[in-house]
């Protein structure tokens, strides 16, 4: 009866997102119709062999019930040919049907369109990384609606997925490779409310915060969208100069700690450890380039780099004009990704690097008593 | 055996064997080193009931902790590891040995008229084993408890900070052996010992199960050893196998894990199955129907039971073209199960149906299974399980299967043979309320769950999202009823050892062997070679008003 609810609902779904049945959730994508009609009919099948299996069961049980001490009956029949012959086709022929529509509606939520607006997401114990094109991060997922969004997803400790009930979409995010997600949802949820967008789960078991790696998926019509991530990415402007360092720096170190430790340990890229002396002609100023050139006969007044910062700016918008010896040109560009103010802010920070934890980069003085000086001014 | 006419003059069965294999020998050491199959069944049952009471005290710590979201009584790691514990005990400890090793150990013999399995030091040995394995869980919740989850996925059960994991690799690595050895002790059985008369399709169906999930023991099980051994391996010395960060893939880990764990929900079922097909033919005394298909089926399963482990791999980064044809390859097994549900249907047509608890446990089954069956529909399709995979849906599922269905048929075979392992009756009424409660509360607990899971809920879940609650209590409620039913069970089957009416040889009027002997059996199972007929043939059972059970009574001209 509710299964027959669920079909009349689907056939209205066209304006808006499907509304919660008795089996399904709330359906804001175009996969959603599918796998609902697809449940909808795999449960018409359960339904009709239960009831039967069901009807079948209690009536031969009521109906040949035995007294005892009474003789047992001997005219049942020990088999009957044609009938093993069609409940062994019958429920291949149905299973056959299944997997076909089963495979087209699969097909469809693997494939995604050229077209799609890609979005990176990293999750980690426990908590998921959303980075737009242009540079914006978000713990939320925010989509645009009307736009199919592929999510290239990877993992960087232990296995998690990617389940948005919504979407009736799911994927494992695992370590060491990229998996890929794709949906398009047409209806715009708003962000302003805690009720608004939908549900995001992580559904690998990944441990303590397994079940607190939920997030919202907020879908926004194209021009707010566009806003929102133009926001997001230049969060940055709203930093005062002399706070930078130190609230900027660190959160944008979080996009350099894979590659580059501050505790002077070897990773895919130099550590921090000690830059600010090697660029400005003190200590480790004498290290190699690949191709024989060192700091110091690179950087200084009348050299390739007229200053320091000079070069740090170089080192991340072109990272493979020089690198230093041992190292492989695996850095990609930053450009376009950290702006100007970014750049001072992770110059400030090499700086002052003792002012850092060397594990996590979060800064280890409590804010200055100019800090809310500063802000009342 | 008798006398010819209706009534046999004096029954053997009114004056108990003084000499049976309970009474035979005394002392703990006659018990723990025996070489009798059946006191090594009566261990097992004894050592799997015991830790379904453990692993059911974990499910119930689990579902009280969910009856809020957030925190209702424990934090989220003990929660982890009681999932986990609950899971692990229920399918290494109890599920997998229930029903081969425990009842298939006492029943298979006997039922081949035989006077032992094949090799019976080395079914000690396997006993002995399971103890070893059981020791090595508990040695694991002193050090520290796992909290991988019973499937010990990696990279996360190679990192975990929990102190227990090794010793619990080490233990299901002791019982996968324990668990092969039971399974080459049936085949050779089976093989060797069948007497004079029975052929493969005169065997009791009860023998073709249990003969088929041996051969899956024998081929499957050493799969999981070698994986669980390299996980140690990466654990201990850090050699990269399945972590990433050491250049291995995690993905690898769920292949091999599957490729045992997948055949071992058939180790599970099929016996299962058997223990099915005999309650319903003998409750319904007639012909059982279909027998040959029945039979095959069970080994068609066991056959695509090793060809289907990617479908628990859906989403998990495993190729496209591999996932549709592990969905392909995966409807298979519906047909063979969907032809043993409607044989069995059909086997009560024209029955004498005697409804007592174990029929009641047979019919439960019959719903259970179905439920448990077709709901496995909606997770070989792709796209559905795209939506359903690693929710509440699949947690019901599989409890439907390995629960509703292979535990139900374990009690249910327990109730069936009860009479025959203990020479004890217990209280039918109680039993019939007993069973009628644990249907009831399994039904409240787990279908809930399938709703739970198809409006979004994912497993493994410490605290959910709080408009899921209402599902949850339900659940949890329904949980308490099974508890009670299962404690009731435990009440009246106690009971019946001290207080139970002395069974008669043949209580349910069943005609395989194994009612040809006394209840409880003597030493040799039986004094002489029993003849074999037809295993379900009830034409020549008569019941008998004195003994309160069948005999047999050969009609004069039936000599063939």
């Amino acid at each position: 009866m509710m299964s027959m609810l669920t079909m009349l609902t689907l056939a209205q779904a066209a304006d808006g997102p499907t509304p919660p049945t008795f089996w399904m959730p709330i359906g804001a994508s175009a996969h959603a119709s599918n796998v609902d009609s697809m449940m909808w009919w795999i449960n018409l099948i359960m339904w009709a062999f239960l009831v039967l299996n069901t009807v079948l069961t209690v009536y031969f049980v009521w109906k040949y019930r035995h007294k005892v001490g009474t003789k047992f009956r001997t005219d049942g029949p020990d088999h009957n040919g044609p009938l093993e012959l069609a409940w062994t086709v019958g429920p291949l022929l149905i299973c056959i049907v299944l997997f076909i529509f089963g495979f087209k509606g699969y097909l469809d939520v693997r494939t995604p369109p050229k077209e799609s607006y890609d979005i990176n997401v990293t999750a980690y114990k426990w908590g998921w990384q959303f980075k737009y094109p242009n540079g914006a991060q978000s713990d939320d997922l925010v989509i645009p609606a009307g736009k199919p969004v592929r999510l290239v997803m990877r993992a960087n400790d232990v296995l998690h997925s990617c389940y948005i009930p919504a979407f009736r979409v799911k994927q494992d995010l695992v370590p060491g490779r990229y998996t890929y997600l794709w949906f398009q949802s047409d209806f715009p949820t708003g962000m302003d409310q805690p009720t608004d967008g939908h549900h995001l789960f992580c559904t690998e078991y990944c441990g303590t915060g397994h079940s607190n790696m939920n997030r919202r998926v907020y879908v926004l019509p194209q021009e707010q969208f566009d806003a929102w991530t133009t926001k997001q990415a230049n969060w940055l402007d709203e930093i005062p100069e002399e706070e930078l360092y130190w609230k900027a720096g660190p959160k944008l170190y979080a996009r350099c700690v894979q590659c580059h430790s501050l505790d002077g340990t070897k990773g895919i890229g130099p550590s921090w450890k000690g830059i600010w002396a090697r660029v400005s002609g003190g200590e480790g100023s004498n290290g190699a380039f690949a191709g024989g050139s060192t700091y110091s006969g690179l950087i200084g007044a009348g050299k390739q780099y007229a200053t320091a910062e000079d070069y740090i700016r170089a080192s991340i918008y072109n990272p493979g004009e020089h690198l230093v010896q041992g190292y492989g040109n695996v850095m990609p560009t930053f450009k376009g990704q950290i702006n100007d103010k970014g750049i001072d802010a992770l110059i400030g920070m090499m700086k002052k690097l003792d002012e850092f934890d060397p594990k996590t980069g979060a800064w280890l003085k409590t804010p200055p008593a100019a800090a809310p000086t500063a802000s009342a001014n | 055996m008798t006398t010819l006419p209706a009534r046999p003059a004096a029954p053997t069965y009114d004056t108990p064997e003084s000499d049976n294999y309970l009474t035979h020998d005394k002392g703990f050491l006659s018990w723990i080193l025996t070489l009798d199959h059946k006191r090594i069944g009566v261990m097992y049952t004894a050592s799997v009931l015991l830790s379904f009471l453990v692993g059911g005290i974990f499910a119930l710590l689990v579902r009280t902790e969910l009856l809020t979201p957030g925190r209702t009584f424990i934090d989220a790691d003990t929660y982890n590891h009681f999932f986990t514990l609950h899971g692990a005990v229920m399918v290494f400890l109890v599920i997998i040995p229930s029903i081969p090793a425990a009842l298939g150990n006492f029943v298979l013999p006997v039922m081949l008229g035989a006077k032992d399995v094949a090799f019976p030091r080395l079914n000690l040995f396997s006993y002995h084993l399971w103890i070893a394995g059981a020791v090595c869980t508990v040695v694991s919740l002193v050090m520290g408890s796992f909290d991988t989850g019973w499937t010990f996925y990696t990279p996360y059960s190679t990192t975990t900070t929990a102190g227990g994991v090794i010793p619990v690799i080490v233990g299901v690595f002791i019982l996968g052996f324990s668990s092969i050895f039971t399974g080459m002790n049936f085949i050779v059985t089976i093989h060797k010992l069948r007497p004079p008369g029975m052929t493969w399709f005169r065997m009791p169906l009860f023998l073709w199960a249990l003969y088929s999930t041996a051969l899956i023991q024998v081929l499957a099980t050493p799969v999981l050893a070698i994986t669980l051994a390299l996980v140690a391996v990466e654990r201990i010395a850090n050699i990269g196998i399945f972590n990433p960060a050491m250049g291995g893939d995690p993905v690898l880990y769920q292949h091999f894990f599957w490729f045992y764990s997948h055949p071992a929900v058939y180790i599970m079922i099929v016996p299962a199955m058997g223990i099915i097909s005999e309650i319903i033919a003998v409750h319904s005394h007639r012909q059982i129907f279909g027998y040959r298909f029945i039979a095959f089926s069970s080994v068609a399963i066991a056959i695509f039971s090793f060809l289907v482990w990617g479908h628990h791999m859906f989403t998990s980064g495993q190729s496209s073209l591999m996932n549709t044809l592990f969905s392909a390859i995966s409807f298979s097994v519906a047909i063979p199960s969907a032809v043993k549900v409607f044989n069995w249907i059909c086997t009560l047509y024209k029955g004498s149906i005697s409804l007592n608890t174990p029929m009641l446990y047979g019919l439960a089954f019959l719903i259970l299974f179905t439920i448990g069956g077709l709901t496995g529909l909606h997770l070989a399709t792709l796209n559905t399980d795209v939506h359903l995979h690693d929710t509440y849906f699949v947690v019901a599922h599989f409890h439907y299967v390995m629960m509703g269905s292979a535990l139900i048929a374990m009690v249910g075979g327990l109730h069936h043979w009860w009479p025959k392992m203990t020479g004890r009756m217990y209280n039918e009424k109680l039993g019939m309320i007993a069973c009628t409660l644990v249907f009831i509360g399994f039904n409240v607990t787990f279908f809930t769950q399938f709703m739970l899971g198809s409006h979004g809920m994912p497993r493994r879940y410490y605290d959910y999202q709080p408009e899921f609650q209402i599902y949850h209590v339900i659940s949890t409620i329904g949980s308490y009823i099974m508890a009670g039913g299962f404690l009731l069970t435990a009440m009246y089957l106690v009971q019946s050892l001290v207080g139970g009416k002395r069974a008669p040889a043949n209580p349910w009027g069943g005609a395989t062997l194994e009612w040809e002997c006394a209840s409880p059996p003597p030493y040799y199972n039986f004094h002489e070679a029993p003849k074999v007929g037809d295993p379900y043939d009830f034409s020549n059972l008569h019941w008998d008003e004195r003994g309160e059970g069948y005999v047999t009574v050969k009609p004069p001209a039936a000599k063939a």
